[in-house]
Order: C-alpha cells, then structure tokens, then sequence
C-alpha cells in the first residue's frame, strides 16, 4: 500500500545522506516494523512520507500513485500518520482532540457530521481512552496522550496507519493492548507501519521486520530471520543474545553485559 | 456581546465634555443643540466605531497567531509590524506630510514592508514556516526600526518629537467616518480570511509534523494566517497608532472562559478586544480631561493586570 | 522669582552708573545663576548665538557682525543666513562651538543646555544662558546682552521701540470687543497654548482672548470636544495647521471651522518673543480686528 522505491533523503548541506537507497514495501494486512539504531533513518522516512525532508532520489508511492501526485488532504484519508513528537500548547478536551483526525474529511465550513461523530467514537473505543475523553489534554500523562494521538489517528480512517515510537511512554499493559491493536488492525485489512525500539514486542507482533543501519536497509524479512544475533550485532554494535521466549515462542533478544574496556 | 454592547452605549454617553444622557441620546438622532450633535455624531460616535474595529482586528490577529505559531506569547505587532509601522510614521511626520489620509499610508506600507522582510528574512535563514525563526526575524526587525526612529527622531523639533511620539503610543482621536469605513471593510476581509482558515489554525496548533500528518500544507497554510494577521494587524495600526497588549491578552480571556477551537476563539477574541478597546478609549477621554490619555498606554495599564491574573491561573 | 528681581536690580543699578565706560563689572546674573561680566575692557569679538531670539538681538543692537555661529532655527534677519550653521540649538554640539573659536557664547537655558554649558566654561569661554519665554523676558535679554557686548545703549534703544510698538497695539485695541480665540499649535495630540506662555500674552496685547486660558501649562494638550464645547470664534494656526483643520471632517463639528473662522499666523514671526514683537503683535491683531490698526 505504501512502497518506498529506493529512496534518498539528504538534509541540506548534510554530508552523508540520512536515508541511503531504501526499498519498503508496507502492505495491507500486514504490521511491517522498521527498526534500527539511533541515527539509522527510522523517522527520516516517516518525515520524508509527510513531505517533511527532501527526497533527492526515489519514489514513495500510495497504492502506486507517486506521493508528490497526491493532494495531502486526500493522502491524509488514506494514511493516517502518527508522528514521533508533537506540541501541546493549547489544551483541549479530549474528544475535541481526537476530533481533530477528522479534518481532512471536513470542508472549510462544514462542521461536524454524523458520520464523523461515529468515526470518533469507534476510534476512541479502538484505542481504549473512553475513560479519558471527558478531561482536558493538559490533565493528561505522557502515556495517556500517546494513546489519544493514536485515537485522533484511528478517527481518520484510512487504509494504512504509520506510527513513529507510539509506545515510549506506555506501561505494558497498555503497551501490549496497543501492539494488539496494531495486529488486530492489521487483521481487518490496514496496512500497518511501525517505527520501534521495542524489537521484542515488534518480533512478536511483526509480520516483516526491515532493519536500518545508516541509512541502508540490512535486513528485511519475517521475524526469525532478522531476529538473530548475527544479523543484529554489527548493526547495534552490542553483545546479544537471542532466545526463544518460551510464552509465545517469538526470538527474544537479550543484551549481554558490556565489554569491559 | 452584551458587555460589548454596553461599553459602546457608555463611550458614546461619557467623554471629555459631560454631556446629559437624554441630550446624547436625542444627539444620535441629530436633533438638539447643534453643539452637542456635533460632538456626538462627528466626534464621538466615529471615534468609538474606530476603537471597536480596531479591537476586533487586534482579538483576532492575535489568536491566529498564537495558535499558528504555538505560542501563548505571540501578539499582532510579532513580526516587525510595530516597528515598520512606526518607522512609517515617523518618516511621515518629520517630512512634515501632512495630508488627511496620508499618514496611515505611510504607516501601512511601513508594516507591510517590515512583515515581507521578516518573511524573506526567515526564510534565506532556512527555516521554512518554522516558528522560531520568523520570531527572532520579528525581533530583528522591531530593533532594527526602533534604530531608525531614534535616528530620525534626534535631529527633529520637538513638535515633531511630541506627535511621532504620541502616534506611536496609539489614539483613536481624529476618528472620521471614512476611516471607519476603509477599516470596517479591511477588517471584515481579513477577518472573513482567519475564520475561514480556524480550522487550519487548530491543527496548526499541534506542531509541524502532526499538522502535516493530518492534511495541511504546513509552509502555505502557516504563511497566510500569518500575513492575514500581520496584515490586519498593519491595519489597526494604521487607523490608531500602536495599541499593544490587546493582541496578547484577549485570546487568553476567552480562552480562560472555556472556549478553544479557533472559530469560536477568532469570533470572540473579536468581541473581546473590540470591547477592551472601546474601554479604554472611554477611559482615555474620561480620565484627566480636558487632555486626553494616549490609547495604548490605558490599554497596557488595563492589560497589565489581566495579564498577571493569567500568569496565576496557569501556575 | 526673587532672585530675577534682584539680578534685575543689579543690572540695572549698574547700568545707571556705568555704560560703555564703565570698567569690566558685574552686569547681573544669567538664568543659570552665573554672573555675566560686561564686556567693555574685553569686547567679545567672536559671539557664537544657540537661540534664534538672541542671534536676533545680537543683530539688532549692531553686534551682528561679531556673530560666529548660530543655529539651524536662527534665520533672521537675512545677514544671520550667511553665519555658519551650527545644527539643532537644544544639546549643542560643543566641539563644533569650540570649533569657532568663540569668547562668548550664549544658549538658551533650559536644562538641556546645562552640560554644553558647563563643558564651555571648562574650556575657559564664557556662557551667557538666558531664558526668553515670556515678554517681559525680552527686555532682560537685551540688557544682558547689551552689557556683555558693549552695546548697552543700542540694547536699550531696542528694548524701547519694542515696548512701544506693544503698546501701540495694545492702545489701538483695548476697547474693541475681544474674540474668544484657539491657538492651534500641533494637530496630533492637539496642542494649544495656556496661560503660562508667551503666545497667550501676545494675544492679550493683540486684542483676543485665549479660549484656554485657565490652563496654567505653557503648552497644554486638549480633546477635540473640549473645544468644540467651548466654541471658540476664531481659531489662530500656522499654515500647515490651517491646512490639516480644513482638511479633517472631525475638526468641522467646531463651529468657528465652519464658519471658515481659521485664520493663518506666520509662525516665524509669531513663535517667539523678538525684536519683531512689535510686528507680532500686530499681524494678529490685524487678524482680529480687521481694521483696527493701519
């Protein structure tokens, strides 16, 4: 659904480009996880799919349309796209604030109709914030709000959903119902996108794991073939270990104690 | 409105000369002592009218510009429109012009050229729409016009000195209805143009990447409201001198009644500050007659506590 | 208050025994309070003049041509053009004074001026600082310029015709009914002139009275209304006043402007206290009472 087609991004007078030839496809009906260390190009594509960063080489493409060909209302209700940071200067109440993913849907003057007044309403239900949606964003912890965004997301519709580090702020529980929610998203037909830190959650819930090293893609694949320590170690530059998590029977990593130097 | 409402019956009924309330009223309706009449219809009525615009503009550009540039400090006069203004004006002034309409040209075109620069000027500095750097352009140029007049202003007489001086510090005095006229249009324009963009400006407010995220051209859409604003804003201080801290301090009052998206926020950032204004020009011509206060200085005296009031609540 | 009198006094004691023969002694004090020496062992030869009223009296009672320096405002008569323009009269540029090699310089004494002063009386050249705000100012001034320059009979001689031509005017329209008049003096803020002010007295001398003057400021600030509730019958401007009034429609709702009552003054002659009050005077009284004077 979306397909980045050997695409380089290079930020202005940079000298290394941050996204160096990346091949990613992302389809319907399946969680794809981009993972990789810190500086890899993880949300430099993210930024580069919401027309953020420079594309120098490549193309990104929705359903085969080029993105540049594509009014951004219109890719706005197809992809809904929860990025990694966001400011919260004003407060609002919560309903309002999920309410917000309905604006590529609505004209300059229309307001809100019955339809979008359901679609919220489904997309508070999905990320599981009813509790929340009588408070204001302010009254909110770091963890709440994530779980709003990713409503506000949820209420734009769409086919495809991109989310950069949606769980940092998330306890497991609340961790674990939204990666099943990605899963159970991607079950209904979505195409799900996922930037992660979280390998252990991504294995078990991944259906493609693409690994980011510097800009190029140096794995990609089901779970248990990037989830191994050959593969992984040059890339993170750190001693692991993978086993087997005998719960799920997902590869689990673990790190090893440090080189004494 | 009822507030609003209310304040334009009293800065019709009170100023500089006590007038009876039955002789304001019949004065209205042009009947009575031609004395009175004139005062009322020629003199107060258009002054208040001027006040009233002036206001709703400055509610207005405000709150778009907080909300577009995510910033509860961001008032109208950010982006050198203060200084260009001023700069106009005082150029205006020491040339000695002295045409009817021509001083406000002056001033417009002042603000107009500040708020193109701080645009370039943000921009050659590669920061797109983002909000920082168009601030400190703002700052720059604020500076940068507050040299000139120093410099224009050293080697003027004082009369020169005295009116650039009181220009700058804002009055709705000399209020004539073609004024008002010209304003009302601009005002109702550019008005129109920010209530047609609220909806941008609530998904502005949540940062570059989650406003582009959900649809919205970041760059085009954060540059017309803030040229609308700047614009509306070069307006009012073209009609009245700089009236500050209107801008600033009235979307936070209606922010602090509860309302929050930005098309009920801009309509009533409108009625407040209209009605803010109209306060403070009664309490201009009220307060030591028969000389009258310079707008700008009541409006920063009666804004200065509503302001530390907001500081409390939010800490 | 007393003081002035006093320094008056002085002055004046001193010039009944003394005159050009007169060994160099104590002529008064100026409005700094420092004293002025006559000049007449050491006649000052290079006068430096910061005030068009002084740089005019220097030249009435034949100083002029000791004048070295004047400022950007003092250009009259025509021979003071040709003096080197020394800038702005308010804060000085001493170098530039100095520049001139004056042994007198003489400033307007408001607190603006009291550094230049100074620095000038460190350098070693004598300051005289005199304050002609009012009429009875003038009259002072010349004395004390008079004295300092050795041309005290010839500043006598000014200060006289002066009184006189005030007197006539004020003679030939003492019993003429006096219009109630506004003195337009700045249009934003509207400025007008109080009873603390040299213009107001010049209006009473040429047969008009002040609309405001129960005002004590010099130069007080009023609103629109005021004036229109007080009605002035005839409203007094420079030219570009004049044209700003009759070019503003709020400025109609007073009546005199709509009686086409807005009359021009010559704010050159007119601005100050001068030689050519006598003149003053009379132009407004013309003005006022069309006829009235010849």
């Amino acid at each position: 659904m979306i397909r980045f087609e050997d695409v380089v991004v290079r930020y202005p007078r940079a000298p290394h480009p941050a996204v160096d030839g990346v091949t990613l496809d992302a389809p319907r009906g399946t969680v794809t996880a981009v993972v990789g260390p810190n500086g890899s190009g993880k949300s430099t594509l993210v930024g580069a799919l919401l027309r953020m960063r420079p594309v120098e080489r490549g193309a990104i493409r929705v359903d085969g349309e080029p993105l540049a060909a594509l009014d951004r209302r219109a890719f706005a209700r197809r992809v809904a796209v929860v990025p990694q940071r966001e400011t919260l200067v004003f407060s609002l109440p919560v309903r309002e604030y999920v309410a917000l993913g309905r604006y590529p849907h609505e004209g300059a003057w229309r307001g809100a109709a019955a339809d979008d007044d359901a679609a919220i309403d489904r997309a508070i239900a999905l990320a599981g914030v009813a509790e929340l949606a009588g408070r204001a964003t302010h009254q909110l912890s770091g963890g709440e709000w994530q779980r709003a965004r990713i409503a506000r997301a949820l209420a734009q519709g769409g086919d495809a959903i991109v989310l950069d580090e949606p769980t940092t702020f998330l306890d497991i529980a609340h961790e674990m119902a939204m990666f099943e929610l990605f899963a159970r998203l991607a079950r209904d037909g979505k195409a799900v996108l996922l930037v992660s830190h979280q390998l252990n959650l991504v294995a078990r819930f991944a259906d493609v794991i693409v690994l980011l090293h510097h800009g190029h893609v140096a794995a990609a694949g089901a779970p248990s073939e990037v989830m191994r320590a050959s593969v992984l170690e040059p890339v993170y530059d750190w001693p692991l270990v993978i086993t087997r998590d005998p719960a799920v029977g997902a590869p689990a990593l673990l790190p090893l104690r440090g080189r004494m130097r | 409105m009822v507030l609003l409402a209310a304040l334009v019956v009293a800065a019709v009924a009170w100023g500089t000369v006590p007038l009876a309330p039955r002789a304001v009223a019949l004065a209205v309706l042009g009947r009575g002592d031609p004395g009175t009449v004139a005062i009322v219809r020629a003199l107060r009525l258009p002054r208040v009218a001027l006040a009233l615009l002036v206001g709703a503009g400055l509610g207005m550009s405000g709150a778009a510009l907080q909300g577009s540039l995510r910033n509860a400090l961001a008032e109208p006069y950010l982006l050198g429109v203060s200084g260009g203004a001023a700069v106009g004006a005082v150029v205006a002034v020491a040339l000695g012009i002295d045409g009817a309409g021509v001083l406000p040209l002056f001033a417009f075109a002042g603000a107009a050229l500040a708020i193109v620069t701080a645009i370039l000027v943000a921009r050659a500095a590669g920061g797109r729409a983002d909000p920082r750097v168009l601030l400190m352009a703002g700052v720059i140029i604020g500076a940068f016009a507050n040299a000139a007049i120093m410099v224009v202003l050293a080697g003027a007489s004082p009369n020169t000195v005295r009116g650039a001086l009181w220009w700058m510090m804002g009055s709705a005095a000399g209020a004539d209805w073609a004024q008002v006229a010209w304003l009302a249009g601009y005002t109702a324009l550019a008005g129109g143009a920010l209530l047609w963009m609220a909806r941008d400006i609530d998904v502005l407010s949540l940062g570059e990447e989650a406003a582009a995220a959900l649809g919205v051209h970041v760059e085009r859409s954060a540059r017309r409201v803030y040229l609308v604003s700047s614009l509306l804003a070069a307006a009012t201080v073209a009609a009245a001198g700089l009236v500050g801290f209107v801008g600033l301090v009235v979307p936070h009052l209606v922010r602090g009644a509860g309302v929050r998206r930005h098309r009920p926020l801009l309509a009533g950032a409108a009625l407040a500050g209209a009605a803010l204004v109209v306060a403070a020009d009664l309490l201009a011509r009220v307060a030591h007659p028969p000389a009258e206060l310079p707008l700008g200085a009541v409006t920063a005296i009666v804004g200065v506590p509503f302001f530390l009031a907001q500081l409390r609540r939010l800490s | 208050m007393l003081s002035r009198i006093a320094s008056l006094l002085i002055v004046l004691a001193s010039l009944a025994c003394g005159g050009r023969s007169a060994p160099a002694t104590s002529a008064g004090t100026d409005d700094f309070g420092a004293p002025v020496r006559a000049g007449t062992a050491r006649v000052p030869a290079r006068i430096v003049s910061l005030n068009p009223t002084t740089t005019e009296l220097l030249f009435a009672i034949g100083a002029g041509d000791r004048v070295v320096g004047r400022t950007h405002w003092d250009v009259w008569p025509d021979a003071a053009r040709r003096v080197a323009d020394l800038g702005p009269g308010l804060r000085p540029n001493v170098e530039a004074i100095l520049a001139r090699r004056p042994d007198l310089v003489v400033l307007y004494a408001s607190a603006d001026d009291r550094d230049a002063a100074r620095r000038l009386a460190d350098a070693g050249v004598p300051v005289i600082a005199l304050k002609v705000d009012r009429i009875a100012d003038f009259r002072r001034a010349a004395l004390l310029l008079g004295a300092a320059t050795g041309e005290l009979a010839r500043a006598r001689l000014v200060a006289d015709t002066v009184e006189r031509s005030l007197a006539r005017v004020r003679a030939a329209t003492a019993a003429l009914p006096r219009p109630t008049v506004f003195w337009h003096v700045w249009d934003a803020p509207i400025i007008t002139i109080g009873r603390g002010s040299y213009l107001d007295e010049l209006l009473d001398v040429a047969g008009g009275r002040n609309v405001y003057g129960d005002l004590a400021q010099p130069s007080p600030q009023v609103a629109l209304e005021d004036i229109v509730r007080r009605d002035p019958d005839v409203i007094l401007a420079g030219a570009a006043g004049a044209a700003q009034i009759r070019a503003s429609v709020p400025w109609r709702a007073v009546g005199a402007v709509r009686r086409g009552r807005v009359l021009v003054v010559d704010t050159n002659l007119v601005g100050r206290p001068s030689v050519r009050m006598g003149e003053a005077a009379a132009s407004i009284a013309r003005l006022l009472h069309p006829g009235a004077l010849p």
